[in-house]
């Protein structure tokens, strides 16, 4: 056996690999993509690993990053550096998880972009991969260490990626970090090594990871998921914890918990946040303020938000003065701070959730009530919701007995988590059903699709025709909360979020149009066609019909549609003249 | 019919073919020319013992003296340990008996160890005897055979062997003197095989 000395500088970027490795052998990249290199299976994952530590003279800085080429600016560098620390005093003594997003500072293309997307198609909307943005999921440790001139040890690992599995990654740096923070550089190497053999995240399928002596089976969802049942692992018995764990989600946060600070607004919450109003989570710490932010967003489950959101900001943030300012109205967006300062830059938001320490578990909350804004003075101000805004709905107080009765008889935290969880779903259904009715009403009936002419259009959206159709097949079919539904319906129309789902759904019909078109085409005679037309329109329509092929790829078209069309074009271009057979076989390839 | 995970780890020294042994178990071929590992790969191979079907999740480690601290999250839970050295070279036999002592100290309790000499294909260039090794693994209860990865020799029989080892789920926990108790044999290090 042949063993080559590794030069020391080399550190992990060497990426030494058995040969072939079974992994690698047996899932292959697509036709269209390049062959697997080293790095490549990373990147599936991660875009990189980062540590941060805290130099006496500069402050937060990256000490080391995995792999050595990863590509960030220096702009990206900069926020991954403050948004790995907790911003203010706010102490967060011993290890602290957390979790925040950031923006891309430039588009730079993704070597993996190609396999990467093609998984992205399968997933629900809700965790697809936003290509402006990164999440950075972090473990902070800060203890007291005489030895050290600063009298701690303060450092960061960060895990940063594309992919919103914010308990998947939870968990992973939960294994990884501590061990981490005790045996330094080789450990990273190590970690980065296995993640590199890892399969890709292909949803819907059972993963088995191995990372530093444990497998962590997980399963990502897929669009084709019923809403709301998690497809969990079952496994015949549990083994120990230091030989494999089965996680039941990749992405899901602790609703229950989360909310139990703000526990009697949460309807009210789902309204904000399905309206995509400008809120604010003011949190003692990085964890406690990103994981409520995560907990907002996913509320309104299966609808995806569409606007940006922060679960941990601070004010060293590159989009800062674009957040803050006050020469015009708040953003669209759920940012979630601990520094005091934001008390009084964010005073004007129109909502503002403060919370403070999330209980572990037990304590029932107490009623309170809505408070007015202009109590929010310091930091100093109690828990609760400030908000003037006056929720459309009426409150669910079943769900609210229910969950508190679980309280009182110490129903475990995931069982409330999964009842708050459905309620949610419950209530994002019925308010969706009559908006998914409505837009499937502007398809195009079927027989006014003819090969002949170009896809129909789809008809407009028409807001007064949709609140027509409310009156016999509203919300109130399926929910049996009362209030100014139709106001609801108004005020979400305006909302970036109806903007983005709106978008979505006629992208996806507009394709389905294009796709029975294609079918319709596929099934006429075009050989019989081109005869009786010149020689030219023959062309005109082989080329078109190229075009189709390689666009075609993207549209959900039956199976078989594509080979049909190759075959057309390959009989019609064989009853033409030899000299254009040669031209037209050579056009549109590659 | 009964699926158990069994961790496994394989330790020792550098280049003395624990990727290989591993490499023929699971893939039945052999590469003379892998490259180092770095912290540790894992592979899995399910077969049958008995009644029960026993999933091998195989932590295969580096040898590299760099690596070495990371060791305890390979063994942490492992159900047995595969300990390998060169025939060829008496000094990974030494380093064996480090392993062998880290394990008693840190290592899971009921772990099965195994002891591997590997390439014992290279019968002309022997620096550790057999008599010396198969002694020395007796003295703790360990398993022993001499393997060959290239030659896929005695590689099966390791694996078969640990699963005979490994105490079975029933109730009746199988007669002990069959598992490995390091913590009650401090006399264990007293021989040499030097």
């Amino acid at each position: 056996m042949s063993l080559r000395k590794r030069d020391e500088g080399d550190g992990v970027g060497g990426n030494v690999r058995l040969a072939g490795s079974p992994e690698a052998a047996e899932e292959r990249a697509p036709g269209r993509c390049l062959p697997l290199l080293p790095w490549d299976r990373f990147s599936a994952w991660l875009h990189c690993v980062c540590v941060v530590g805290f130099d006496l003279e500069l402050g937060q800085a990256v000490e080391v990053l995995y792999p050595q080429h990863a590509k960030l600016t220096d702009k990206e560098k900069t926020n991954i550096c403050y948004l790995s620390f907790p911003d203010s005093n706010s102490g967060c003594l011993g290890d602290t998880q957390f979790c925040f997003r950031f923006r891309q500072s430039s588009s730079r293309k993704l070597s993996w972009h190609c396999l990467l997307d093609q998984f992205d198609r399968d997933l629900p909307i809700y965790l697809k991969k936003d290509p402006a943005y990164y999440y950075g999921y972090v473990y902070f440790r800060q203890v007291q260490d005489k030895t050290l001139k600063r009298g701690y040890f303060q450092k960061s690992l960060v895990l940063v990626s594309k992919l919103p599995y914010i308990h998947f990654f939870h968990i992973v740096l939960g294994h990884i970090a501590p061990e981490y923070f005790e045996k330094n550089e080789p450990f990273l190497e190590a970690a980065c090594s296995d993640i590199d053999r890892w399969p890709s995240p292909v949803p819907g399928k059972t993963l088995h990871l191995p990372i530093m002596g444990i497998v962590i089976k997980v399963r990502i969802p897929t669009c084709h998921d019923k809403p709301g049942t998690t497809e969990v692992l079952q496994t015949a018995h549990q083994p120990a914890t230091q030989i494999s764990i089965t996680l039941p989600t990749v992405h899901e946060v602790d609703l229950f918990r989360c909310f139990s600070p703000v526990f009697f607004h949460i309807q009210m919450l789902w309204e904000l946040v399905l309206l995509g109003e400008p809120l604010v989570v003011m949190a003692p710490s990085p964890s406690e303020s990103s994981e409520t932010v995560l907990a907002l967003v996913s509320c309104i489950s299966p609808l995806k938000y569409y606007s940006d959101f922060r679960p941990y900001f601070t004010i060293h943030d590159s989009e800062f003065k674009e957040y803050t300012t006050r020469t015009q109205a708040p953003p669209s967006v759920i940012l979630g701070v601990t520094n005091p300062f934001f008390a009084k830059t964010l005073q004007h938001w129109p909502h503002i959730i403060r919370i403070g320490d999330i209980k572990l578990s037990g304590e029932v909350p107490k009623q309170v009530k809505v408070k007015k804004l202009k109590n929010l003075k310091t930091l100093d101000s109690k828990p609760g919701v400030y908000t003037s805004y006056k929720p459309y709905l009426n409150r669910d107080e079943e769900i609210i007995k229910q969950l508190q009765k679980g309280i009182q008889q110490k129903r475990p935290a995931e069982a409330q988590s999964i009842i708050l969880r459905r309620s949610f779903l419950e209530l994002t259904q019925s308010f969706i059903i009559p908006l998914e009715r409505y837009v499937a009403s502007l398809m195009p009936l079927q027989k006014s699709i003819s090969p002949w002419k170009s896809p129909p259009q789809l008809k407009p959206f028409n807001q007064e025709e949709f609140m027509k159709t409310l009156e016999k097949a509203g919300p109130q079919l399926t929910s049996r909360l009362k209030g100014d539904w139709i106001g609801l319906y108004r005020h979400f129309l305006k909302s970036p979020n109806f903007d983005g789902w709106f978008r979505t759904r006629r992208k996806e019909m507009t394709q389905k149009l294009e796709a029975l078109h294609l079918e319709a085409l596929c099934n006429e005679d075009l050989l019989f066609w081109s005869q009786k037309h010149t020689e030219v329109e023959t062309v005109d329509l082989v080329l078109k019909l190229k075009d189709k092929l390689a666009d075609g790829e993207n549209l959900p078209v039956k199976p078989g549609t594509m080979e049909k069309l190759q075959l057309h074009i390959d009989s019609i271009i064989l009853a033409l003249p030899e000299d254009l057979q040669g031209i037209l076989i050579k056009t549109g390839k590659m | 019919m009964a699926l158990r995970e069994l961790k496994v780890c394989l330790l020792g020294d550098t280049g003395v073919g624990k990727s290989s042994i591993v490499w023929r178990f699971v893939e039945d071929s052999f590469d003379p020319n892998i490259n180092p590992t770095i912290g540790a790969s894992f592979m899995t191979k399910t077969v049958q013992y008995q009644n029960e079907l026993h999933k091998f999740l195989i932590w295969d480690t580096a040898g590299q003296e760099r690596f070495r601290a990371l060791a305890p999250m390979y063994y942490r839970g492992s159900a047995a340990a595969i300990i390998v050295y060169d025939i060829t070279k008496e000094e990974t036999f030494s380093t064996l008996k480090n392993w062998v002592k880290e394990l008693r100290q840190h290592g899971p309790p009921n772990i099965v160890v195994a002891i591997a000499g590997n390439k014992c294909d290279l019968n002309d260039a022997r620096e550790v005897m057999e008599k010396d090794a198969k002694d020395y693994a007796d003295s703790i209860h360990a398993i022993f055979v001499e393997t060959s990865a290239k030659n896929a020799i005695n590689i099966n029989e390791l694996f078969i062997e640990i699963s005979r080892r490994i105490p079975s789920t029933d109730t009746n926990p199988p007669a002990s003197g069959k598992g490995f108790k390091l913590r009650r044999q401090p006399s264990a290090t007293k021989r040499s095989c030097c």
